[in-house]
């Protein structure tokens, strides 16, 4: 960071001391700007836009039109541009979050072109395509000293300024507690929403906040050219920027600004020697995205860092003891149920997949639900969970009505669960998947302060992988861990939140005779803090550990009774041995 | 634009979608390679009809390549989607250029073919144009074969069973990746066949690809993305509705479409006739 402020202070003294490369160093800036707000989204939030043309354009509209026809102070122009910025992403983000994934990528695409169109057609106000001129930019501007001044030196350095103020600002967010958000539903959307956060929300505060900084991008961009070209606001700008972002390598903080380098230098350099440097340009551009899909400065990173090797020692480490994370004392084992669901149904066009299912569980209590292939199990778990809106029937949990609130309130209430396929941060750190599970319960949209440094969270996530036996490993990735610790790390997950509740989906699954006994074990440790609820397929486990059965067939309730009721019981040995 | 061209282009946007997940933004370059491929059949032989045949499957070639020697290396990949919307999106800059260099900035005319000039008959106010009528019942003929071949022969099971669950038809010992190649370049020749047939309406340009790729994706979001009929109710209506509004307030004709697709948007998010679940919230 210092070392990029170094190189730009200098920057000038490198060079020929020419209006037209101080001209063009500024573009660089700005564009890299733009591309790093760019890259808020698709590189930490994991949202691929191609909108942006919108929030740069109506940004840079905002500050010419204030300056040409209202003749406003540059300083109230160029803030009122970014917030044009930020009002327009807010406005697009909207729409487009209904969509996921590359759908909402058309959406941004198609939406943002509205923009391009009402400027065309206001022509008498915006100039319409023959842009926006004759902008008073260097007469008005006479603040605090501050003169943009013609000479393109000065003008350099306030630019300089300002993109490295917001360089900082965007690198402080995303170590904020709202920035590792960020990176958490790029990591696993499903995951995330179901340690609690809102994802549809985060990703438009995300949308928010890159169209703040594009907009400011677009506001410098107007100061910059004392223009504004229709160009700027047309949608292949937003393809200008993917490019810039891509070029440089996304989820960097200097890639974005070495790929607005790299692409001016072949609009302006290649461009005098082939005339058809689109060729040029799409071409690299297929390359990168196939074979360097980190860009320039990630491959770089990875070529000169080669990633450190990571000590592998978990040899020595404690076996895991999963059930000291459940908090110190027992729970109360109070009165009445503590989940309960009436009449609940789900069906998927003509298959009903659950079917009136009346259902109990009482605090403290530990309960599997087992049934064969195919009997509605995982998707009962999916409605209590609020993954997936019941047809017919309620859900009471604590005595208040939760039908149909969405995974993330569910948790947020208490309620907590692992999957059948593992679920987890994978290109997170162990200990970032636990640490952003804690978080949930303290903040999720707090954009100041460093994350790692949140009162209680990081202790609470060490204590947490102590208990897992993963501390060895807590700089690894998620993804690289053996199957088994991956299953631990999931429960961890799913504890760190604090529930209640805990539903584990067949826990076992996949595990060697040894892990699952010893699985078996802490979940019988567990029950004594939690209410569990598990599925499972391993009849020695589920007889091991239940206090009660429930059996579901064909989506509904065949029995329910204690492991001994269950064991005698003539229905469900028809079913399972017959079937 | 022609509402019946609409729908056969948004057709292959939306069927390659349905299969891959991948939104091919190379489409428009197709749908303009198609229309080039027809003009350059035109001028070599003169045939019309020729140019109907050749355009469809020489860009259907060209979509096959790229199927084979780009999309496949990214199948499998982390983020396989988005990277199949960059690398056809870098096609898309890509390709007008190599068609400027090749065969110049401007446009190339395309004339009607003789049998179909001059107007068949007068319906009020206006003139119905022979090729007009042509361009409809070619449609006409198309939609049902398409339907046919996606709802009713093998290979269009196997494409509607790999887009719900494409590691079970493997596992049935289909060689899925050749189904996607064929279905990458059935898009593609969709596109050229639109791009032909719309030629003589409008000039033939490196650029003419741009905008319909924009159309369409609004189509497909009225319609529902991945759905046959969504592509063919969604190009019928925002067809019209720029014809009319167009008729009646050119400036508000691109607009309106947008203000449509905002409405589906907020009050059914998968489109007139698209599945739930497909990408939706």
């Amino acid at each position: 960071m210092l070392l990029a402020a170094l190189v730009l202070a200098t920057a000038p003294l490198y060079a020929d001391y020419t209006p037209f490369y101080l001209g063009l160093l500024t573009e660089v800036l700005v564009f890299g700007l733009f591309a790093l707000a760019y890259d808020l989204l698709l590189g930490h939030a994991g949202v691929l836009s191609l909108g942006h043309s919108a929030f740069l354009g109506v940004a840079a509209y905002t500050t010419g039109l204030l300056l040409a026809r209202v003749r406003a102070p540059l300083e109230l122009s160029i803030a009122a541009g970014a917030v044009g910025g930020l009002a327009t992403a807010l406005a697009l983000g909207v729409f487009a979050l209904r969509k996921r994934g590359v759908y909402l990528a058309m959406l941004t695409l198609a939406l943002s072109q509205v923009f391009y169109y009402v400027v065309l057609m206001w022509t008498p106000l915006t100039g319409g395509t023959d842009g926006l001129g004759n902008l008073p930019v260097l007469y008005l501007s006479e603040p605090i000293g501050w003169r943009l001044s013609k000479r393109p030196i000065t003008r350099y350095y306030v630019i300089v300024v300002i993109v490295f103020a917001a360089m900082l600002a965007i690198r402080h967010l995303l170590r904020s507690p709202l920035g590792r958000v960020m990176r958490a539903v790029k990591a696993n959307e499903t995951r995330a929403a179901a340690c609690g956060y809102d994802t549809r929300r985060v990703k438009l505060v995300a949308f928010a906040i890159s169209g703040f900084f594009s907009g400011l991008a677009g506001a410098l961009l107007t100061v910059v050219l004392e223009f504004v070209p229709i160009e700027n606001i047309h949608w292949q700008m937003s393809g200008t920027v993917l490019i810039m972002a891509l070029f440089g390598g996304t989820g960097t903080l200097l890639g974005p600004f070495v790929g607005a380098g790299v692409f001016i230098w072949m609009r302006d350099f290649v461009s005098k020697h082939l005339e058809y440097w689109e060729v040029f340009v799409g071409g690299a551009f297929v390359l990168i995205v196939l074979f360097f899909p980190d860009g320039i400065v990630g491959t770089v990173a990875s070529l000169v860092g080669r990633r450190r090797a990571v000590p592998i020692s978990g040899m020595d480490e404690p076996l895991p003891d999963l059930a000291g994370l459940a908090g110190a004392a027992p729970r109360a084992s109070g009165d009445g149920p503590l989940l309960e669901s009436r009449r609940l149904s789900k069906s998927f066009g003509g298959l009903t997949a659950v079917n009136d299912v009346d259902f109990q569980v009482r605090r403290g209590e530990l309960r599997s639900v087992i049934g064969p292939n195919g009997a509605g199990k995982t998707t009962f778990f999916n409605l209590l969970t609020g993954v997936l809106p019941p047809s017919s029937g309620r859900i009471v949990f604590k005595g208040a009505d939760i039908t149909g609130r969405p995974a993330h309130a569910v948790s947020r209430l208490g309620i907590a669960r692992s999957y059948q396929v593992t679920n987890i941060f994978g290109d997170l750190t162990v200990f970032e998947n636990i640490r952003i599970a804690v978080q949930s319960r303290v903040t999720h949209y707090r954009f100041w302060g460093n994350a790692d440094r949140l009162p209680g969270v990081t202790e609470r996530a060490r204590e947490i992988l102590r208990h897992l036996g993963l501390t060895a490993k807590r700089h690894v990735r998620g993804a690289e861990l053996s199957h088994g610790e991956q299953r631990y790390l999931e429960i961890g997950i799913a504890l760190a939140t604090d529930p209640e509740f805990l539903l584990l989906d067949e826990p076992t699954a996949g595990m060697s005779p040894d892990e699952t006994q010893r699985t078996a074990a802490f979940v019988r440790k567990l029950a004594g803090h939690v209410t569990i609820v598990v599925v499972e397929h391993d009849m020695d486990v589920v007889m091991g550990i239940s206090d009660r059965i429930t059996v579901l067939n064909y989506g509904e309730v065949l029995a329910e009774g204690t492991p001994a009721e269950i064991r005698d019981n003539a229905d469900v040995r028809r079913v399972y041995l017959k079937d | 634009m022609n509402a019946s061209i609409l729908i056969l282009v948004a057709l292959g946007l939306s069927i390659v979608f349905g299969l891959m997940g991948i939104i091919n933004f190379a489409h428009g370059v197709f749908y303009m390679l198609g229309a080039y491929a027809g003009w350059l059949t035109v001028e070599l032989t003169g045939s019309f009809w020729l140019a109907l045949g050749v355009a469809p499957l020489a860009v259907g070639a060209i979509g096959a390549l790229v199927e084979r020697g780009m999309l496949k290396r990214i199948y499998g990949t982390r983020n396989a989607n988005f990277a199949g919307v960059l690398v056809t999106y870098g096609l898309a800059i890509m390709i007008p250029d190599l068609v400027r260099m090749t065969f110049g900035r401007p446009g190339k005319p395309f004339a009607v073919p003789k049998i179909l000039t001059g107007s068949l008959f007068q319906l009020g106010a206006t003139e119905v144009h022979g090729y007009r009528v042509f361009i409809l019942l070619v449609t006409l003929v198309l939609l049902p074969l398409l339907w046919l071949l996606l709802n009713k022969t093998n290979l269009g099971l196997i494409i509607r069973a790999g887009t719900s669950d494409n590691l079970m038809v493997q596992l049935l010992g289909i060689d899925v990746a050749r189904t996607w190649t064929i279905t990458y370049a059935l898009g593609a020749a969709l596109a050229a066949f639109a791009g032909v047939i719309t030629a003589p309406l409008v000039a033939v340009a490196p650029e003419m690809g741009g905008l319909v790729l924009i159309e369409c994706f609004i189509v497909t979001v009225v319609g529902g993305m991945g759905s046959f009929l969504g592509a063919v109710a969604g190009g019928l209506l925002i067809g019209e509705t720029l014809a009319l509004t167009g008729m009646l307030y050119d400036v508000l004709a691109d607009v309106v479409i947008y203000l449509m697709m905002a409405l589906v948007l907020l009050v059914r998010p998968r489109g007139l006739f698209g599945q739930e679940g497909m990408s939706e919230e």
